[in-house]
């Protein structure tokens, strides 16, 4: 055991072992983790696990080098690889190692797949300005769900629950939760609305400009075109689509995001 | 001759009759772009070194110590050389608006015509004050005579503070031109000064005299690194390692109160142009505020790495070593939250796996909250350790010390809470309420900041040495770290000028005057980059020459000079 | 201490290297400018500004002259003291307003030269769709005055020949050489007889130096090949000689620029 201890306190086998804990807690941890207290959680995408890795390597070598003796110490197994003449077997091994393990690297990474090349959406891109929605045109900017400054949310809310059930179920699910029966057939999935970074982020006016121009209407940044939404201006009027989202914010329990209007009217007031 | 007249009179109608110019190679967008950056890049190096020189000539005169004379005077030196390259950039500038985009420029020029004739006077008092301030500086050196001096170097950061704001006001009519503007000029009733007091002028004037100081202690650090490199001698070494820490600190202590800077003037922008804030946010450079997570993230950890580096050197910071480890801790996972990205890149299958583009997760990181959180996290972080650092060397001898340090103590662990509080709390209200939530964590890391400050100054008067820090005594490693900070301040400054300026996309002037040229398109990042690098390295490198320059001049002022100059204590200095 | 540089150096490089791969490797995303606007007859007249502000400067080549230059009148500011163009334009000639003088002085330019300037302008009828010409009016009228223009001004699609203007430009028919080159505008940028602006090659002894089927290519497709010395106004001519001039007209043309000797 002494010898372990002796082991675990010097630098560079610490550093050595910390990276093997950040890799572990990045690539399995998070995954497992959370689970486990309640929370969801699933695998972490390899261009995460790498950006979470080079941090932690810059934080392992800060940890090494900012205190001289310890720094001293880290250097020396290496050192004494690269000089020591009893090491010579394994100066040579990992002279053949490391060459072996970039070129299998860079072959791994450059070699043909079937998967799809990677690509990335905005999920949020910027919206227009203004649109126009079966020839009237919409300024976005500002702009409030109608609806609610007439009848009650509850009329509403039932009219966009015939809405939903009758065309938005089949993609984005029973429970708002994008787990439709259809869902698994699309890339990009649907949205969860109960998800707290899709409609609680947003605008009724974003929400209203995402429904009635889809996949179709997305802006360049939402490239790659291959949202499965429809351009629901086609199928539904304009009172449904507003109706379908107060149904949405209603049953998800998400407030719409607000414009920034109180705040204007008072700067306006001084000037 | 006449031809010839025709000819010219002919040329200038076709820039005219397309509104722009033509340039060979990478076209005219980037030869502007380049000589706009790097002009700003030298702009903010001849502000902001003022700043400093001032500061520490001051410190020297009233602490009567001649080393911070001398390191004050060093810097003026530098400057008389970064001041005609700027003026130079300046002139390429100007001489390729008017080529490239001769439409744009006459627009400008109309409209600003009387505030670029004063801008132009003012440059010309202040390169004789500059002159003065520096050729003067042996003449004016003791008695009153030496505060006139002073009154010199105030008023040379004074003109150049005026002629930014000038240029200010020019940049910021093309974000935000007040109502009614029209490509022929200013409405009935309007004069140039409305046109220079518009919506985003202010927060960017507080903007950059801030970020002038960061960038001026910066650079001075890292001419202090080269020079604590090329150190021949245990004296040099000392002086340059204490200078190299004096521009860390200016850097880092202003860099602090920068992100409420940005903070002021993001709010600005939403509240003139609601489109304009969403592009920059959330739009099409919603990635550029990851890049700019990285470099910031870089930042902080240089400058605590330096920190720590430099506790080795001070007898008494044994006893807070056993801190830093867990200082380091805080500072990866703020920054690994901070660079969590929102929308992650992934694979279809991994895709599949999160069930979406956001992780069910990680999710919870890639928000505003979190990434607030983190930041003002990492700026208590590293307050502290320049705390530790002040401390490391003395002790107190007033009687309240162990309350003091209590309370001191208290104010951190309160302003944490509030910082994480109101952090998870974002969670759970409206996104209107959450931005609000900001300023009260950013209220509370600055009370904190201020509070501990006002104390610890109280604390230290007076206070016994656990012995002198050993300038001179710093591995190299330190001096490379100041270098990663100077990169990457000025590689930080480019990014932003791209999004300062991109966020106008196709427009010259926003929604008053559109660009019609062949480089309307805003570019990608990568692209964006690629140029700033450019920029970064033209800086750099002739940074790098003027560095040169001043050291040929010191040594042919050395040799000039009858006898030995006095030598500076190797342990001078208590701080 | 070259090696303390080289370190410095490679350092530096590295920085700005990894920053510059950070930012190229994350997703590229280019804000391109917003396409052109369709004009339909539900344009607003801010709309209709601001494309016309883009035709001005762009396709309708109004700037070649009328831009810094001295060839026409001033359009963008003041003018003789009169102001710029939109305040101006309402009493230019007695019992025409504002619109319908801008609309005739587009379509009959001859008819309203200015004292001082050469009867040079082409019909732009001949450059330009109806719609376009529309927007350049509301451009102008933008400048110093009330744009009065509206989305009825604008011809139908559907083509209900409600302007006279859809009828076209009527054509000359006339076979004088002078009188084509005066017409067609060419001595706007072409010298003859040792007189004229130099932004086009001049006409005295073009049959000389180039053949007589270059002449024609030129008049035809005058980008094709541009004659050194004039390389930076390679695209001012208009195209559209090809369209505009009748077979007889262009041989005449043709025939006596070649005779220049």
């Amino acid at each position: 055991m002494p010898k372990l201890r002796e082991i675990l306190g010097h630098p560079f086998w610490q550093a050595v072992a910390l990276l093997v804990a950040a890799y572990l807690l990045f690539k399995w941890g998070i995954a497992v983790l959370p689970p486990l207290v309640g929370f969801p959680s699933a695998p972490v995408p390899q261009s995460v696990v790498l950006q979470y890795m080079l941090t932690a390597l810059v934080g392992i070598l800060i940890y090494v080098s900012y205190n001289e003796a310890r720094w001293r110490r880290f250097k020396e197994p290496i050192n004494a690889t690269l000089v020591d003449a009893n090491k010579r077997w394994l100066r040579a091994t990992l002279l053949v190692l490391v060459p072996a393990l970039v070129g299998f690297v860079a072959y791994d990474q450059s070699r043909p797949k079937v998967s799809a090349p990677l690509q990335l959406r905005s999920i949020h891109p910027a919206p227009p300005g203004q649109i126009t929605v079966r020839g009237r045109t919409i300024r976005l900017a500002g702009l409030e769900n109608p609806l609610r400054s007439r009848g009650t949310i509850e009329e509403h809310s039932r009219e966009g629950r015939r809405v939903y059930y009758q065309n938005c179920l089949p993609c984005h699910g029973d429970l708002l939760d994008g787990k439709g029966h259809f869902a698994h057939g699309f890339s990009p999935t649907p949205l969860a609305f109960d998800d707290a970074g899709t409609i609680a982020q947003l605008t009724e006016s974003f929400v209203f400009w995402r429904i009635a121009k889809g996949g179709p209407g997305l802006p360049r940044e939402g490239a790659p075109w291959n949202s499965a939404m429809p351009a629901w201006e086609d199928f539904l009027t304009e009172d449904e689509i507003w109706s379908v989202i107060i149904f949405l914010y209603e049953q998800s329990g998400w407030e719409p995001r607000r414009w920034e209007v109180e705040e204007r009217a008072e700067g306006a007031g001084h000037e | 001759m006449p031809d010839v007249l025709a000819l010219v009179q002919a040329a200038a109608d076709t820039a005219a009759a397309s509104g722009y110019g033509r340039f060979p190679g990478p076209g005219a967008r980037v030869a502007v772009w380049i000589a706009a950056q790097v002009h700003l890049m030298f702009a903010a190096f001849v502000l902001g070194v003022p700043m400093f020189a001032v500061i520490t000539e001051l410190i020297g005169i009233v602490g009567k110590d001649t080393k911070y004379d001398k390191l004050s005077k060093e810097f003026t030196r530098l400057l008389v050389f970064a001041y005609s390259a700027t003026a130079l950039w300046g002139a390429v500038l100007v001489f390729f608006l008017t080529t490239l985009y001769p439409q744009f420029w006459n627009h400008m020029a109309r409209i600003f015509g009387p505030s670029m004739w004063l801008y132009v006077g003012l440059f010309f008092v202040e390169s004789f004050t500059l002159y003065l301030y520096y050729y003067g500086w042996e003449r004016w050196n003791a008695g009153r005579a030496k505060w006139g001096h002073w009154g010199l170097g105030i008023m040379l950061n004074v003109w150049g503070t005026i002629v930014m704001f000038i240029a200010n006001g020019w940049l910021t009519y093309m974000m935000s031109p007040p109502e009614g503007v029209t490509v022929a000029g200013l409405p009935e009733g309007m004069t140039t000064w409305n046109a220079i007091a518009n919506a985003t002028w202010i927060p960017i004037n507080i903007h950059r005299m801030i970020a002038n100081a960061v960038f001026g202690g910066a650079i001075v650090a890292a001419y202090a690194a080269y020079r604590f490199l090329a150190a021949k001698t245990d004296e040099e070494r000392a002086h340059y390692d204490w200078m190299g820490y004096v521009g860390n600190f200016i850097a880092i202590s202003t860099f602090i109160v920068l992100p409420f800077a940005g903070y002021y003037l993001g709010r600005e922008i939403y509240e003139y142009n609601q489109q304009m804030g969403i592009t920059m946010m959330g739009g099409f450079m919603s990635w550029l505020w990851i890049v700019q997570a990285v470099l910031i993230g870089v930042l902080f950890l240089a400058a605590n790495y330096y920190l720590w580096l430099g506790m080795g050197r001070i007898p008494g910071a044994e006893r807070f070593t056993p801190y830093t480890k867990w200082m380091l801790l805080v500072l990866i996972i703020g920054w690994i939250v901070w660079a969590t990205p929102h929308t992650m890149i992934a694979s279809r299958e991994e895709l599949m796996a999160m069930g979406g583009s956001h992780h069910p997760f990680l999710n919870v990181l890639g928000v505003m909250s979190a990434k607030n959180t983190a930041v003002n996290i990492m700026i208590l972080t590293t307050f502290l350790s320049f705390l530790l650092y002040r401390r490391a060397n003395k002790r107190p001898t007033v009687s309240w010390a162990k309350a003091g340090t209590m309370v001191q103590a208290a104010m951190f662990v309160l302003s944490t809470g509030v910082v994480i509080f109101y952090g998870i709390y974002g969670y759970f209200v409206a996104a209107l309420v959450r931005i609000g939530f900001s300023v009260y964590q950013v209220g509370a890391v600055l009370a904190c900041i201020i509070g501990v400050t006002v104390i610890d100054i109280a604390l230290v008067r007076g206070a016994e040495s656990r012995g002198a820090i050993q300038w001179g005594r710093m591995p190299e490693r330190a001096q490379y770290a100041l270098f990663v900070l100077a990169v990457t301040f000025t590689w930080l400054m480019g990014l932003m000028g791209f999004a300062r300026s991109g966020i106008r996309q196709h427009w010259h002037v926003w929604e008053v005057m559109q660009d019609t040229s062949e480089f309307a398109a805003t570019p990608a990042l990568g692209y964006a980059a690629n140029v700033i690098s450019v920029c970064v390295l033209i800086f750099l490198g002739l940074v790098a020459f003027i560095f040169w320059l001043g050291g040929l001049a010191e040594s042919a002022m050395a040799k000039s000079v009858a006898g030995p100059t006095a030598p500076i204590p190797a342990t001078a200095g208590g701080e | 201490m070259w090696a303390t540089n080289l370190k410095v150096l490679a350092l530096a490089l590295a920085v700005v290297g990894f920053y510059t791969v950070v930012a190229n490797i994350i997703p590229q995303l280019e804000s391109e400018v917003p396409e052109a606007l369709a004009l339909g007859d539900d344009v607003t007249p801010e709309q209709l500004v601001v494309a016309g502000e883009r035709v001005f400067n762009g396709a309708g080549q109004c700037t070649t002259c009328h831009g810094l230059g001295t060839r026409a009148p001033n359009l963008l500011t003041a003018h003789a003291g009169e102001g710029a163009i939109g305040a101006r334009c309402g009493d230019r000639v007695a019992g025409q307003d504002c619109k319908a003088y801008l609309y005739a002085s587009l379509t009959d330019p001859g008819a309203f030269v200015v004292a001082g300037f050469g009867n040079i302008m082409l019909d732009v009828r001949r450059q330009l769709p109806e719609d376009q010409i529309w927007a350049i009016i509301a451009f102008l009228q933008s400048l110093g005055g009330d744009v009065t223009v509206t989305g009825a001004d604008l011809p139908t699609e559907a083509g209900g020949a409600a302007t006279p203007a859809a009828a076209g430009p009527a054509r000359s028919t006339t076979t004088d050489p002078m009188a084509l080159l005066q017409e067609n505008a060419c001595l706007g940028c072409h010298a003859i007889d040792g007189a004229g602006p130099p932004i086009g090659p001049s006409f005295d002894g073009i049959g000389g130096r180039i053949s007589t089927d270059r002449i024609r290519s030129g008049i035809l497709d005058p980008d094709a090949e541009i004659a050194g010395g004039f390389e930076q106004f390679a695209g001012m001519m208009p195209k559209q000689f090809g369209d505009q001039l009748s077979a007889a007209q262009l041989e005449t043309l043709v025939q006596f620029l070649a005779g220049r000797r």
